[in-house]
């Protein structure tokens, strides 16, 4: 009971430490206390309403609800590893604490919070939801108490287990792109009932009956049925993922740190290095391709753009026969905005970061910048306008208005240029620093929150409106305006490239300050 | 006479309220293994920066073999090599590629750079790690790599910030080596340190920063004077003198 009050209080300390540092760590814990309470409002009075549904729904609801918690408990820790430091065992490998204090420990610092309290309150209304009677009422307060365990237990043994490959760099990688998987996952039922795929009810049905027998649908099945029985299976699943967990954790204080081991890399040329004159132009663009395949970040940025394009393609084009040319232009140019809206081209040196020094002290003349600009814009633009064409192309031949492919591919390359013309100077006028380790809950260094926001707009702005004179002509079904849209976006892109090479000759200094502020 | 390899006058620079660096002249002759140390927080970090052209004086002026860093940038750059303290380098390169694309970005030929990096990876003993991310290099690991991208495009001058922190022995021979045979050619190296003993062996060039300020700068023996560097030190920043924590920590090394 001591340990579990130790850890319980240091938990506390530990979050209570965020409200001494700077404004903008208050700022960002006041935020989290209000969303956490917020959760927990809208769950409970959410799951308390599943009471004015008829019965049969409910128990459905109900099921599908304890189960979304227990998959959320397992996987936003994941997310947030390497954040909140509590939840890597390592960190108290060498106090002296046998191996049952630390799981109670560990335990009580997974309890203790704001989150966990929201969850244990969005449960709680499920006891008002589902339970029937007094009888009812305390078996269901048994089986929140359970799956709040549950969730618990899951999330530790979970990231216990995957602790050593969280730390290693390959490991965070893998899981920086994993993540946008997840979030897509959580998109799912957004785009199913978006493109009308069956009822509603019915698919509520249908994955409440799988669900049912889990560890999480058994609670609220006993809520529901008021029967204590379906509890016993929940309580052995705790006991048996705990003693999973004991046995991980005892492991991982005893395995070694394997994060410095490493693999060669291939070391290739790369066609298009070998193509272009030997020079600063062709070394930067050698780098920045080696980049967007080795950095995660670069990775998920690309990701991120070809999913949200394929998302909306998917859930625009559904079932809509009218859709002309018009649709594979709007798509087309969605993707190139999408492209060139990466955090990568709107703030170039910030994806530099603590390494921008190695570049400084080598730039000394606007032409130096302008070379670095290009390169980048140029190693992207290997890749981008294949993408746009494809993309064209695919438009096209699924709508079946062939007749836009040809614009929509010219407008989006023109497209492309002005978001590359724009996103250079925001990347100067702008800069800002984002964190080496990705999370998936913020992209820029806590207190520059206001910049990143500022660039990005910035840049998506500037776009739209340079864009104007190539994307209304050929919306209004001037078709052959397409032609000046590739030589007016590449136009952008170098007045672009040249004015923000100007300003980061200037500027230079501030700008490695701004791209070094410690996440 | 020849002109002084580095030479700042009253450079500045103030972090809010907290001055870093309150008027440092700094000289440092053509062709010597300078060191400049300082206990933490004395701005030596701070002054490299500004000579270095990576960070904006307050007030004040730096000349690199003449030339001023914030007017002639184009000279400067081309005469220096850095390794600045903790910042990082292109992670997500290999050892090798971070060398190739840091001498092609000077404009050096594909062919010649190949070349010289072979080399440079050979005598800092990186060869078989060569091919390996700079992200998964050790601190030993990278310092060497940071200093082989330095010494690359061949500079006259050399500003290395806490070159040998957190380098093993056997790396550090290595480093100081390489560093002992490209000062015998004429160039100047200057470094940032707190390890006395180091600064003692290595440099013929001394300057003692504190508090923002350079309290004693010259050759190693004027600035020594007939003590060892460290009870010199010790002497000039004034910490020669405090009590060595006899009326605290009464508990510690008593009977358990």
């Amino acid at each position: 009971m001591n340990t579990f009050r130790l850890f319980a209080g240091l938990k506390l300390r530990l979050i209570a430490g965020n409200l001494r540092g700077a404004v903008e760590r208050k700022v960002g814990f006041v935020f989290t206390l209000i969303a956490a309470a917020f959760v927990a409002g809208i769950g409970f009075l959410s799951m308390s309403a599943i009471r004015f549904a008829e019965p049969d729904l409910a128990a459905d609801l109900g099921v599908v609800v304890f189960s979304a918690l227990v998959v959320g408990w397992a996987v936003i820790p994941l997310l947030s590893f390497g954040v909140d430091d509590t939840l890597d065992p390592s960190r108290l490998s060498l106090f002296p604490l046998r191996t049952r204090e630390m799981a109670i420990g560990l335990f009580a610092a997974s309890a203790t919070g704001a989150w966990p309290l929201a969850t244990l309150i969005a449960l709680l209304g499920g006891v008002v939801g589902l339970s029937r009677g007094l009888a009812g009422a305390l078996v269901g307060i048994a089986a929140v108490l359970l799956v709040f365990a549950l969730c618990l237990v899951v999330s530790r043994l979970i990231t216990t287990a995957l602790s050593s490959a969280l730390r290693s760099r390959r490991g965070r990688d893998a899981l920086a792109v994993a993540a946008i998987g997840i979030v897509l996952l959580f998109q799912l039922p957004n785009v199913i009932v978006n493109r009308g795929v069956g009822d509603p009810t019915a698919l509520l049905h249908g994955a409440a009956g799988v669900l049912r027998w889990t560890p999480p649908g058994l609670a609220a099945t006993s809520i529901s049925t008021g029967n204590p029985l379906w509890l016993v299976p929940v309580a052995a699943a705790i006991v048996l993922i705990g003693w999973l967990w004991i046995k991980a954790l005892a492991r991982a204080l005893v395995t070694p740190d394997s994060s410095s081991q490493a693999a060669s890399v291939r070391g290739s040329t790369g066609l298009l290095d070998r193509l272009m004159p030997d020079g600063p132009l062709s070394a930067v663009v050698y780098k920045e391709l080696r980049y967007i395949r080795r950095d995660p970040r670069f990775r998920v940025g690309w990701l991120v753009s070809l999913v949200v394009v394929g998302v909306l393609a998917f859930s625009q084009s559904g079932g809509d026969s009218t859709a002309g040319p018009g649709l594979v232009i709007w798509l087309t140019c969605l993707g190139a905005v999408m492209i060139g809206a990466q955090q990568q081209f709107g703030n170039m040196f910030g994806a530099d970061g603590r390494a921008l020094w190695m570049n400084a002290v080598v730039y000394a003349t606007d032409r130096d910048l302008r070379t670095d600009l290009r390169g980048r814009h140029l190693a992207a633009t290997t890749i981008a306008v294949p993408l746009i064409a494809v993309l064209a192309v695919a438009a096209g031949m699924f709508t079946g208005a062939t007749s836009g492919i040809l614009p929509a591919m010219l407008l989006g390359w023109g497209l492309l240029g002005v978001a590359f013309g724009s996103g250079a100077l925001t990347s100067v006028l702008v800069p800002y620093t984002i964190p080496d380790r990705l999370n998936a809950f913020t992209g820029a260094a806590p207190g520059q929150g206001g910049q990143a926001f500022l660039g990005s707009m910035g840049a998506m702005m500037a776009t739209g409106v340079v864009g104007l004179p190539i994307i209304v002509p050929v919306v209004l079904g001037i078709g052959w305006m397409g032609v000046v849209a590739l030589p007016y976006g590449v136009a952008i892109a170098l007045l672009g490239e040249h004015l923000a090479a100007k300003i980061a000759r200037m500027r230079m200094p501030e700008i490695l300050d701004a791209v070094t502020k410690a996440a | 006479m020849t002109v002084d390899a580095v030479r700042t006058h009253g450079l500045a620079k103030r972090f809010g309220r907290q001055v870093a660096v309150a008027g440092v002249d700094l000289t440092v002759p053509a062709g010597s293994f300078a060191g400049l140390v300082g206990p933490n927080g004395a701005g030596k970090t701070t002054t490299l920066s500004m000579i270095t052209g990576l960070l904006r004086p307050d007030g004040g002026g730096a000349e690199v073999a003449g030339f001023n860093v914030w007017r002639d940038p184009v000279e400067v750059k081309a005469r220096i090599g850095v390794l600045p303290e903790g910042l990082r380098l292109f992670e997500r390169l290999s050892g090798r590629e971070l060398l190739i694309y840091n001498g092609r970005l000077r404009g050096l030929p594909r062919a010649e750079v190949a070349g010289r990096a072979e080399e440079l990876l050979r005598v800092m003993d990186l060869t078989e790690a060569a091919d390996k991310l700079v992200v998964d290099y050790s601190t030993g690991m990278r310092k060497k790599i940071g200093l082989a991208a330095a010494l690359l495009h061949n500079p006259s001058v050399l500003f290395l910030d806490e070159p040998f922190e957190g380098v093993d022995p056997v790396s550090a021979n290595t480093l100081t080596e390489v560093l002992r045979r490209f000062t015998a050619s004429g160039s100047t190296v200057i470094f940032s340190s707190h390890v006395m003993d180091l600064v003692e062996r290595l440099c013929d060039w001394v300057s003692v920063m504190a508090g923002g300020h350079i309290v004693a700068q010259g050759p190693l023996d004027e600035v020594r004077a007939g003590r060892s560097l460290n009870q010199a030190f010790l002497d000039l920043v004034g910490g020669g003198s405090r009590d060595s924590g006899d009326e605290g920590l009464s508990w510690l090394g008593a009977q358990r």
